[in-house]
């Protein structure tokens, strides 16, 4: 299990260096000079080369990748051209609120596509199965930022029971240990703080959760419909177990396998997926950041950016194998 | 005490009945055979018993009675309550019937905690040990696939006895597992059973085995029960004409060889059934006269047939004298032939030798057969000789020449001189091509033209005993027998000198299995190709084939003619494969 898992980061070292190379050679080929970008107007042109050479610009694109790659190696990500501040504390203050919101939703994707997968499962064969089906149909049809747009509607406009803005109340003190709002609150021991933030967190994870769900639903239905056509469901009943043991102990276990990898993709979808959320409910994670940067061609911001990506997907991806070896025997060593 | 009875039970799928009007009844500590070609509806009782009939599938009329009591009318909870703890069950495919992601001892577990029975784990232990499983402590952490079929079924009986159970249903247990661990299993439960004084049902398709573990055996034929008997008497004088040539079907392992009779044709299917009159047997029945299709024979003392009386004259034809003519040329010479498959990941050295330095020779015109249990190689073995494998050492000389290597030109001389039948016809005919192109594969290869291929596909098709419109039929609207007859033809059609089957009769029933070695047989005297032909099965070796090689772990342990191997077995693996087939 630990061999597995060093193996896999040791594999993400080379994907890493192949994935900054991209984003550095993609982002330097684009039609925007960040030199004239971080200069203000009124600049010369003399002025504007001056510093195009004081930051590296003029040199060879492969040059110029080797400065940031020894840079990067010791920790110096470089500034916002915009916003000039370190890259590396912005990603930081940031990407906690995106990561919140990631697992919140991912729970709520979780929860509604087991339920629904399994509701799903327990009508097959009855008329109600095709009208569920086509339900489902309809909201895997449905986007996100549709979700988004609908809560904020109904329940922010409408009834006003939840706020969709940011992540806590303007009058409450922001508490700043690791980022993580929810662990913050609870650590400082501030439950307004704690309910604030969870009522600021739900609309937007319901969004992205309900966008999420319905392939979960899908994959764990059909997985469950395959492994009650195996011989030990059948052996299961001849020995008399019960149809909720049958399910709960002897199929959800093999069905889950599939389901698992689907959700080790989407986690990763999520992250990206939580772009258009996050700016639809001004929340202040990474998407926004990165939306920002895009608009001002913040270009150091927008490559750590990518790069965090990575490391993310990478890091979801080795714990999704790991969790595959220890729910299927087959693939541990004997 | 009667454990199970069966009154005029029929079950239907839809208005068809698949099982009519079967009475059986199976005493305490008695094992009743339930004997039947694929399609009987053999597996339909042990089906009703559990009351998981297939969708569509339908008890229509009759009783079924479990110790007395009505199994199925009484409610669900109840009879569910009986499965596993009175009634248990032993699978066909012992592999897939354990759940892959739990362990033995959890699945073990659970089903002593719903029986009832304290401290599972020295319970579980001591249940292996009762069937000889080796290291059952150990067991208890390992899953399925770690084990083997044969061990897989060990656990799966140690299961089905650990209530001590009134009566269990064996559905083909041994099936698919080897000959010398079949031996084994039937040996084990019939231990069992003796010692709980259990009742089993076994449903099998040989008869062979089941008259030689059986108190009674009912014989099935298209639904209903045609004979039925005390075991040894079945076998030994058959009533119906039915069973009679069955027995005359299969090959027999001792005794003075004799030809096979190949019951014409296969047992009607259900609709056609339907729609006749009087006995169902009576289009394939030598001894038919005009009262069998006038109306149903009853259900006598033994059988149910107008004309018991003449079931004892039904013989073979006479066995005609051995002329084959093997010539003096060597088709296959395989020098020190060795197959060493990797394992592992890249940095591992070693493998498994699969085939470690086979030598032997397949003469012009000659059958040779390749035994041994699973693993052994022997499959192994054929493939090399195809060349769907490469031989990591030796040498394979191919009518003359050196095929081991080389390029192009040895590779055409070997697809000119070769031809592989596969086991299993289902996937090795591609199912969106109709007949006559399959059995002319080879043909369209060398660019002959439709005109000449149609031609010589017919021929073939006529030739292999199936009808004039199969050609244009896909694989599926075949029967089991014939999709192997026109995978055979398909190896034919160009015709090979040598001929390369893996077992190429197992899994088909007796009835099917005699017509294919007759046609064998046949296709040899008119056309002398010669056969490496490998099997498990000894009886249809020892009738079809002329020298047997016989494999142990990649080694070729004995060769010889095939009566002087049967007779006088040299080696000890050898003495062993021999007692497991007659079941000592």
């Amino acid at each position: 299990m630990l061999l597995i898992l060093a193996r896999r980061a040791l594999t993400a070292v080379p994907i890493l260096f192949v994935v900054s190379l991209m984003l550095f050679v993609a982002l330097r080929v684009l039609p925007v000079d960040p030199a004239a970008m971080s200069m203000p107007p009124s600049a010369t042109l003399a002025e504007i080369d001056a510093m195009r050479s004081q930051m590296g610009l003029d040199r060879p694109l492969l040059e110029q990748y080797g400065i940031w790659l020894n840079q990067a190696a010791h920790g110096d990500f470089g500034q916002s051209l915009h916003l000039r501040r370190p890259v590396l504390r912005l990603v930081a203050d940031t990407l906690p609120a995106t990561i919140e919101l990631a697992v919140a939703a991912m729970l709520v994707a979780s929860a509604l596509g087991v339920g629904g997968g399994l509701a799903l499962f327990a009508l097959r064969g009855r008329r109600a199965e095709l009208a569920a089906e086509s339900a489902t149909t309809v909201l895997m049809s449905v986007p996100e930022f549709l979700w988004a747009l609908l809560f904020i509607f109904v329940f922010g406009v409408l009834l006003q029971a939840l706020p969709f803005t940011g992540r806590l109340d303007a009058s409450l003190p922001r508490p700043d240990i690791t980022g993580f709002l929810l662990l913050d609150a609870v650590l400082v021991g501030r439950v307004d703080v704690l309910w604030s933030a969870l009522a600021h967190l739900v609309l937007p994870a319901a969004a992205l959760g309900l966008a999420f769900a319905p392939p979960i639903v899908r994959v764990l239905r059909s997985s469950l419909l395959d492994v009650y056509h195996d011989d030990y469901i059948r052996q299961a009943r001849l020995r008399g177990l019960s149809e909720g043991r049958i399910l709960c102990r002897h199929a959800l276990k093999n069905a889950a396998l599939p389901m698992l990898t689907l959700m080790g993709v989407q986690f990763g979808f999520l992250f990206g997926g939580s772009l258009l959320v996050e700016v639809i409910y001004s929340y202040p994670g990474l998407g926004n950041l990165m939306v920002d940067a895009v608009r001002n061609a913040d270009l150091p911001i927008i490559q750590m950016v990518g790069l965090t990506y990575c490391v993310l997907v990478l890091a979801i991806n080795t714990l999704v194998d790991g969790l595959y070896v220890v729910l299927n025997p087959k693939l541990r060593r004997r | 005490m009667t454990v199970l009875r069966a009154e005029g039970l029929t079950v239907a799928m839809g208005d068809v009945p698949v099982l009519r009007d079967i009475g059986l009844s199976l005493e305490a500590g008695q094992v009743l055979g339930l004997v039947g070609e694929s399609g009987a509806g053999k597996s339909m009782l042990g089906r009703a018993i559990a009351r998981m009939l297939p969708a569509g599938f339908g008890v229509v009329g009759g009783a079924l009675a479990f110790d007395g009591a009505d199994l199925l009318a009484m409610p669900a909870a109840r009879h569910r309550a009986l499965l596993g703890r009175e009634i248990a069950f032993v699978p066909q495919e012992p592999l897939t019937a354990l759940n892959p992601v739990l362990t033995i001892g959890r699945q073990f577990g659970e089903h002593l905690k719903r029986l009832g029975i304290p401290r599972a784990r020295d319970a579980a232990i001591a249940a292996f040990e009762a069937v000889h499983l080796r290291d059952p402590a150990g067991l208890l952490g390992r899953y399925p696939h770690q084990l083997s079929g044969g061990m897989c079924q060990r656990v799966l009986i140690a299961m089905a006895f650990a209530g001590r159970p009134k009566l269990v249903v064996a559905d083909e247990p041994t099936t698919a597992l080897d000959v010398t661990i079949e031996a084994n299993i039937v040996r084990l439960m019939a231990e069992l059973q003796r010692g709980h004084g259990t009742a089993v049902l076994f449903i099998t398709h040989n008869l062979r085995l089941a008259a030689r573990i059986c108190d009674d055996i009912a014989v099935l034929y298209s639904g209903a029960v045609v004979e039925r008997g005390r075991g040894r008497d079945v076998l030994a004088q058959p009533a119906h004409p039915y069973t009679r040539c069955l027995q005359l079907a299969d090959p027999p392992l001792t005794g003075p060889p004799r030809a096979l009779y190949a019951l014409p044709e296969t047992m009607p299917g259900l609709r056609d059934a339907m729609r006749m009159k009087g006995c169902r047997f009576a289009p394939r029945c030598p001894v038919a006269g005009d009262e069998c299709t006038r109306g149903s024979p009853p259900m006598g003392p033994r059988a149910a047939c107008f004309r018991t009386e003449l079931t004892g004259g039904i013989a073979a034809p006479s066995l005609q004298t051995q002329q084959h003519g093997v010539g003096m040329d060597n088709v296959l010479e395989a020098i020190g032939l060795r197959k060493r498959f990797a394992t592992g990941g890249l940095f591992r050295r070693g493998g498994t030798l699969a085939v470690r330095g086979a030598d032997f020779i397949v003469r012009d015109g000659e059958f040779v057969a390749v035994v041994g249990e699973s693993g052994s190689g022997k499959s192994t073995l054929g493939r090399l000789v195809v060349g769907l494998e490469t031989a990591s050492g030796g040498r394979i000389v191919l009518d003359g020449r050196d095929v081991t290597r080389g390029g192009e030109a040895a590779r055409r001389h070997r697809v000119a001189t070769v031809r592989m039948v596969f086991q299993d016809p289902q996937s090795a005919l591609n199912p969106r091509r109709r007949v006559i192109d399959l059995v002319t594969q080879t043909l369209e290869a060398r660019g002959v033209g439709r005109s000449a291929r149609r031609e010589r596909g017919r021929a073939l098709l006529a030739e292999m005993g199936l009808p004039p419109d199969a050609a244009g039929r896909m694989p599926h609207q075949l029967s089991g027998g014939q999709k192997q007859r026109v995978n055979i033809a398909r190896a034919l059609c160009s015709l090979p000198r040598l001929l390369v089957a893996d077992e190429i009769v197992s899994g088909l029933d007796v009835s099917v299995q005699a017509q294919l070695l007759l046609l064998l047989a046949r296709l040899r005297r008119e056309h002398r190709f010669a056969l490496l032909f490998i099997s498990h099965d000894l009886a249809v070796v020892r009738h079809l084939c002329d020298r047997v090689l016989v494999m142990r772990s990649g080694e070729i342990v004995e060769q010889g003619a095939v009566a002087e191997v049967f007779a006088n077995p040299r080696h000890e693996y050898t003495r062993e494969l021999l007692a497991a087939a007659r079941g000592h």
